[in-house]
C-alpha cells in the first residue's frame, strides 16, 4: 500500500551460514588506518623535498628517519595486511569452507601485527634501524613478524587442509606459495641468524659489505616478486572471474605465470646494484631475468584480458572491477619499463634518479594500493552485506588516486630524466636540486591528492559500517519505483 | 550437469567435489607449496649462495680499516637512514661525467673489504651526491656546520638538518666516520686538510673552531694579532699566497665590467654564498659560528682596491679550487668559470653596498684592484723561480709531495718561510712531511684499533702501499 513502511528484509529459511570473515574484517579495517598513516608519512617526505626545513628540529620528522618509515609502513602494514585480508576473504571462499581453520587465530595475528608495525615504526622513527633499505626494522620486530608470518601460513594450510572443494584454484596457488615464499625471504634476507647490536646497526647483515649488498637487494625486491605481485595476481585471478561471471580465460596461462614467476622473479634483486663492483655474471643473470619476466606477465595479461572479453561494460559500472582493472593496467606498465630499466644502458641513466621513485610507486601505489582499494571496497559490501555508503565518494576516492598517482608518476619520471641527462653532462647533483624544485611542488600536490583518496575510502567505509545502508538503499528503490510504476490502486 | 555426471563409469563423489580436469596438468597444494618452493631456492642458489660463497676480493691497494670513532660514525649513518640520499659507490660513468671532486675514481670490489663495512651502504637513490669519496674535500668546521644546518653551508641543499638527530659526541663520531671512510686516497686529502688547517689557524692567530654543535651556541671567531709575530720584510699574505696557483696572483678579471655580469654574479653570490659570507658579505653568515678561521669579509674597500692576496685571480683561484684548511669549497665543478668571474667581479663591488636589496650592482661601484707595491717587491725578489721551476714538467710521484702541491699550489720547491705566527716554517717539504706524519698517524690508530676489534684485516703489507692521489688534481 502506498505511503506504509516496506516490510523489512528477512533472511530466506535456505540461505546458507554466512561466512565468518571475522579475520578478514580486522585486516582490512587496519590496513584502511594504516593507509592513511603510511600516505602522511609520504606526504611529509614530499613536503620535505619542497622545504627541507618545514618540521624544522623535530627529530623523528627527520627525511631520513620518516622515508624507511613510509617504505616499510607501505609494504607491511598498508600492503601487507590488506593482503592477509584479501586471503581470509578469499581463501574459505576458494576451497569451500565458512571460514578461515582458525578465525580467532587470525583476529589475534592481526592485532599482534598492528603492535608489530607500531614498535617498528617508533623504532625508526627514533633512530632505532638496521639501516639496510627494505629491511630497516630491528632484529625483535623482525622476529615478531616472522612468529605471526609463520602462525598466518599454518592458519592457511590448514584452511586448505580442510577443504571441501578438491581442485585448488589459480589464487590458491599463491596464497599457498607466496606466504611462505616470503617467509623465507625475509628470514634470509634479514639475517635473522646473526642478531649483531639488536637495536640498531650494525645488526640482521652480513659481514662482508658487497655480500650483504647482494644479500639486501635480492632480498628487497623480492618483497615484489614473491609477495607483492603474487598477492596481486591471486586477487586479480578472483576478483575478475568473481565480478564479470566468467571463467578464466586459460588455465595453461595460469600455469605459466605461477612457475614463471617463481624462477624467473627471484633471481632479478641484483638489478638495483647494476654499476656497483659485484659479479659481472650475476648482473647478467639478473638483467636476463627481468626480462624473461615478461614471460609470466604477458601470460597474466593475456589471461586476464581474455576472462575480460566481452565484460567490460563492467568496468564502468563496477568500481571494484574499475580498481582492479586500473591496478592491472599499472602492473603491466610496471613491467615493462622495468625490462627496460634493468638492462644497463638505460640504468646507466636513470639509476640514483626520481625515475626509480616513480617506477618503486607506479608498483606500489599504481598497481598494488588501487587494487588494494578496489578490493577493500569489494570486500567491505560483501562482509558487511550491504552496498557502500556513497558510490560518489567511491568515485572520488577513484579519481583522486588515479589522477594524483598519474601526475605522480609522470612528474617524477620527468624529473628522473632531468637529473640522469644533467648528471651525464657533468653536471653534479646539488645543481639540479634546483631545477627540481617544480617537480617536488607538483608531487606534493598529487601526492596531497591520493591522501585524500585514502581518507575518502575510510570515511566511505566508516559510514558503510555505522549506516544500515542495504535499508537506505532498499526505501530509495521502494521510492524509485514508487515514482516510476505506481501501485494500481484495485 | 558437472563432467562427472556425464561419465559413463558414473562415478559418485560427494557434493561440491569436482574431479580435475585429467588432461591438464594438476596442481596440489603439495606441488604449489613445496614446488614453489624448490623453484624458489634453486634460483636462490644461483644468484645467492653462489656469489656470496665466491665472491670475496681482496683488499685493494686504497682500502683502509676503520677507527672505533669511524665505526660508530658509520652506524650512526646507517640507523638514521643516511644511505637513502647519499650512495655508497661512484659508478664508473661517474668518473667519466668528470665530476672530478665528487668523484675522482671508481669503486673497486675491494674497496668493500673485510668486516667494518656492515651493514652494506650502496644505496639507490642521489637526492644528495655519493659519499664514497667524501673524505678530505670539507675540513670538520665545515662538516659540523653542515650537520647542523645544511643550508648554512650550502644554501641549495635539501639535506634534514641534523642539530636534533645527534649529540655532540655524535656528531664528531659522524664526521671521523665522513672523513675516513675513502680509503687511502681520502685519507691523505684528509690528511692534507688537517696539515693545512693548523697552518692558517696559526697564520691567522685563530683558536681551534668549537667542537660538534658547540659552534651554535657561541660567537664568531676573531683572529687574534697579539700572538702573531710575523717576520720582519715579509709580505704579510705571503702564508695566504702559498695557497693560490701563483699564475693567478696577478691576473685581472678578463671579464668585462658590465651590469650583466655584475648581476649574474650578485645572483650566485647569494645562491651558494650567503651561509657563511653573510647576506651583507661581511663574513657573519649563519654558519660563521662554526668556523675556524672566520669567513672572509668582502665589506672593506681598502682590502678589495689593494689587498695583498684579494686580487681578481686570487679570488677566482680560491672559488674554483677551494682553500684547504678552512671552510671555502671548491665550486669548480658547479659554477661555470665564466660565473666564478663573475662572482669575482661582483665581490669587488660588495664595499659600495652592492648586497642590498632590489639594487643592480653598477660598473661604477667596481672597485679595481692594483697590486700593491709590497706584494711586486714580494714576487720580484723572493719569487723567483730558479731554471724555471714552475715549468719543470718531471712528474712527482710521491703521493705525500703531490698532496702539498694539491694544498700549497702556491709554493715552489726553493720557497721556505716563516708564516705569520713567527715560528712555523712553510715549504714544499715540510708540508709534506708534516701531510705524511698525519696520514701514518690515521692509518696507524685505524690499524690498531681495527686489530683490537678483532676486523678482518689483510696482511701488513697492504698497509705499507702508499696512498695515491686519484683524478685531475
Amino acid at each position: 500500500m502506498p505511503g506504509e513502511a516496506p516490510a523489512p528484509l528477512t533472511k530466506r529459511a535456505d540461505a546458507p551460514a554466512p561466512f565468518s570473515d571475522q579475520a578478514a574484517k580486522h585486516w582490512f579495517l587496519s590496513s584502511i588506518v594504516w593507509l592513511t598513516v603510511v600516505d602522511l608519512f609520504g606526504l611529509v617526505l614530499a613536503t620535505e623535498f619542497v622545504t627541507p626545513a618545514a618540521f624544522g628540529d623535530i627529530s623523528w620528522l627527520s627525511f631520513s628517519r620518516v622515508r624507511p618509515a613510509h617504505v616499510n609502513g607501505v609494504i607491511l602494514a598498508w600492503l601487507t595486511m590488506m593482503y592477509f585480508a584479501a586471503l581470509f576473504y578469499m581463501l574459505p571462499r576458494l576451497v569451500g569452507t565458512r571460514g578461515m581453520w582458525s578465525e580467532r587465530l587470525g583476529v589475534w595475528c592481526c592485532w599482534a601485527w598492528n603492535v608489530m608495525y607500531t614498535l617498528g615504526v617508533i623504532g625508526l622513527l627514533t633512530g632505532h634501524s638496521q639501516g639496510r633499505e627494505y629491511g630497516e626494522f630491528i632484529w625483535p620486530v623482525d622476529i615478531l613478524l616472522l612468529v605471526i608470518w609463520c602462525v598466518n601460513i599454518f592458519n592457511i594450510l590448514a584452511t586448505v587442509q580442510i577443504r571441501t572443494i578438491r581442485p585448488i584454484y589459480v589464487s590458491v596457488w599463491f596464497f599457498i606459495a607466496s606466504p611462505i615464499w616470503l617467509a623465507v625471504d625475509y628470514a634470509i634476507g634479514n639475517v635473522i641468524w646473526s642478531p649483531g647490536k639488536i637495536w640498531s646497526a650494525p645488526s640482521g647483515a652480513l659481514t662482508n659489505s658487497l655480500s650483504d649488498a647482494i644479500l639486501n637487494w635480492w632480498y628487497a625486491h623480492n618483497l615484489f616478486g614473491l609477495w607483492l605481485t603474487p598477492m596481486l595476481l591471486a586477487l586479480t585471478y578472483y576478483i575478475v572471474p568473481r565480478v564479470t561471471n566468467t571463467p578464466l580465460y586459460s588455465y595453461t596461462l595460469s600455469l605459466v605465470s605461477f612457475w614463471g614467476m617463481a624462477f624467473f622473479y627471484t633471481g632479478v634483486g641484483d638489478h638495483h646494484i647494476l654499476q656497483s663492483p659485484t659479479p659481472a655474471w650475476l648482473k647478467t643473470i639478473a638483467e636476463v631475468s627481468s626480462w624473461m619476466l615478461l614471460v609470466p606477465v604477458f601470460a597474466f595479461t593475456i589471461n586476464i584480458l581474455g576472462t575480460m572479453k566481452g565484460n567490460w561494460d563492467k568496468f564502468f559500472t563496477n568500481l571494484p572491477l574499475r580498481f582492479t582493472m586500473t591496478a592491472f593496467f599499472f602492473y603491466f606498465l610496471v613491467n615493462i619499463q622495468g625490462a627496460f630499466e634493468a638492462l644497463q644502458p638505460f640504468n646507466r641513466l636513470t639509476h640514483f634518479t626520481n625515475f626509480v621513485v616513480a617506477h618503486a610507486h607506479l608498483a606500489l601505489l599504481g598497481a598494488f594500493t588501487i587494487l588494494g582499494m578496489g578490493v577493500i571496497d569489494y570486500m567491505v559490501a560483501q562482509v558487511y552485506q550491504r552496498p557502500l555508503f556513497s558510490r560518489n565518494l567511491t568515485e572520488w576516492q577513484y579519481w583522486l588516486v588515479t589522477v594524483g598517482f598519474t601526475g605522480f608518476f609522470s612528474v617524477l619520471t620527468l624529473a628522473g630524466f632531468q637529473q640522469g641527462f644533467s648528471w651525464a653532462q657533468g653536471i653534479p647533483e646539488v645543481n639540479v636540486l634546483p631545477q627540481l624544485h617544480a617537480y617536488y611542488i607538483a608531487r606534493g600536490i598529487f601526492g596531497a591528492m591520493i591522501v585524500l583518496s585514502g581518507i575518502v575510502q575510510a570515511v566511505n567505509i566508516g559510514l558503510t559500517m555505522f549506516t544500515n545502508t542495504a535499508e537506505r538503499r532498499r526505501r530509495e528503490t521502494l521510492r524509485v519505483a514508487e515514482i516510476v510504476a505506481p501501485p494500481v490502486s484495485g | 550437469m558437472t563432467e562427472d555426471e556425464q561419465r559413463p563409469e558414473g562415478r559418485v563423489l560427494p557434493r561440491g567435489w569436482t574431479r580435475h580436469p585429467p588432461e591438464r596438468m594438476l596442481i596440489t597444494p603439495l606441488v604449489a607449496g613445496l614446488g614453489g618452493l624448490i623453484a624458489f631456492f634453486v634460483v636462490v642458489f644461483i644468484v645467492v649462495w653462489l656469489p656470496i660463497h665466491t665472491f670475496d676480493p681482496p683488499a685493494s691497494a686504497d682500502w683502509t680499516p676503520l677507527s672505533n670513532d669511524a665505526v660508530k660514525g658509520r652506524n650512526l649513518f646507517a640507523s638514521n637512514g643516511c644511505y637513502v640520499c647519499h650512495s655508497g659507490y661512484s659508478r664508473p660513468q661517474d668518473v667519466r661525467y668528470a665530476l672530478y671532486f665528487l668523484y675522482p675514481k671508481v669503486s673497486a670490489p675491494g674497496d668493500f673489504y673485510g668486516s667494518d663495512q656492515t651493514p652494506n651502504l650502496l644505496g639507490t637513490e642521489r637526492t644528495g651526491p655519493d659519499l664514497s669519496q667524501e673524505s678530505g674535500w670539507h675540513p670538520e668546521d665545515w662538516q659540523r656546520a653542515h650537520f647542523y644546518d645544511p643550508r648554512y653551508m650550502d644554501p641549495l641543499s635539501l639535506m634534514p638538518e641534523m642539530k636534533s638527530l645527534f649529540s655532540d659526541k655524535q656528531v664528531e663520531q659522524l664526521i671521523t666516520y665522513v672523513e675516513t671512510r675513502s680509503g687511502k686516497s681520502g685519507l691523505l686529502r684528509y690528511a692534507g686538510q688537517i696539515y693545512s688547517k693548523h697552518i692558517v689557524t696559526a697564520n691567522q692567530g685563530f683558536a681551534p673552531a668549537p667542537v660538534g654543535f658547540q659552534g651554535a651556541h657561541g660567537q664568531i671567531l676573531e683572529g687574534n694579532d697579539k700572538i702573531l709575530n710575523p717576520p720582519k720584510g715579509q709580505l704579510e699574505e705571503a702564508p695566504n699566497l702559498a695557497q693560490i696557483d701563483r699564475g693567478y696572483w696577478l691576473s685581472g678579471d678578463p671579464l668585462p665590467v658590465t651590469e650583466g655580469n655584475l648581476l649574474r654574479g650578485k645572483e650566485v653570490f647569494q645562491e651558494r654564498c650567503v651561509g657563511c659570507h653573510g647576506l651583507k658579505g661581511n663574513g657573519k653568515g649563519p654558519g660563521a659560528k662554526f668556523l675556524s678561521p672566520a669567513p672572509a669579509d668582502f665589506t672593506s674597500a681598502d682590502d678589495a682596491c689593494c689587498g695583498g692576496d684579494t686580487g681578481p685571480g686570487d679570488f677566482y683561484y680560491r672559488i674554483l679550487r677551494g682553500w684547504p684548511g678552512t671552510a671555502m669549497e671548491n665550486f669548480g665543478d658547479r659554477l661555470s668559470v665564466n660565473d666564478i668571474w663573475r662572482v669575482v667581479l661582483f665581490i669587488k663591488t660588495i664595499p659600495n653596498h652592492t648586497l642590498r636589496k632590489n639594487y643592480v650592482p653598477q660598473p661604477s661601484d667596481y672597485i679595481t684592484w692594483q697590486p700593491s707595491k709590497e706584494l711586486l717587491a714580494w714576487v720580484k725578489s723572493s719569487q723567483k723561480l730558479e731554471n724555471n721551476v714552475g715549468f719543470n714538467k718531471a712528474p712527482v710521484t710521491d703521493p705525500y709531495m703531490q698532496e702539498a702541491m694539491r694544498v700549497m699550489p702556491g709554493l715552489s720547491t726553493g720557497d721556505s718561510f716563516l708564516i705569520n705566527d713567527g715560528k712555523t716554517r712553510l715549504s714544499l717539504q715540510d708540508a709534506a712531511a708534516g701531510i705524511k706524519a698525519i696520514y701514518d698517524d690515521l692509518l696507524n690508530r685505524a690499524w690498531d684499533e681495527a686489530r683490537a676489534r678483532g676486523s678482518k684485516l689483510p696482511s701488513e703489507t697492504q698497509k705499507a702501499i702508499p696512498p695515491t692521489v686519484p683524478g685531475q688534481q
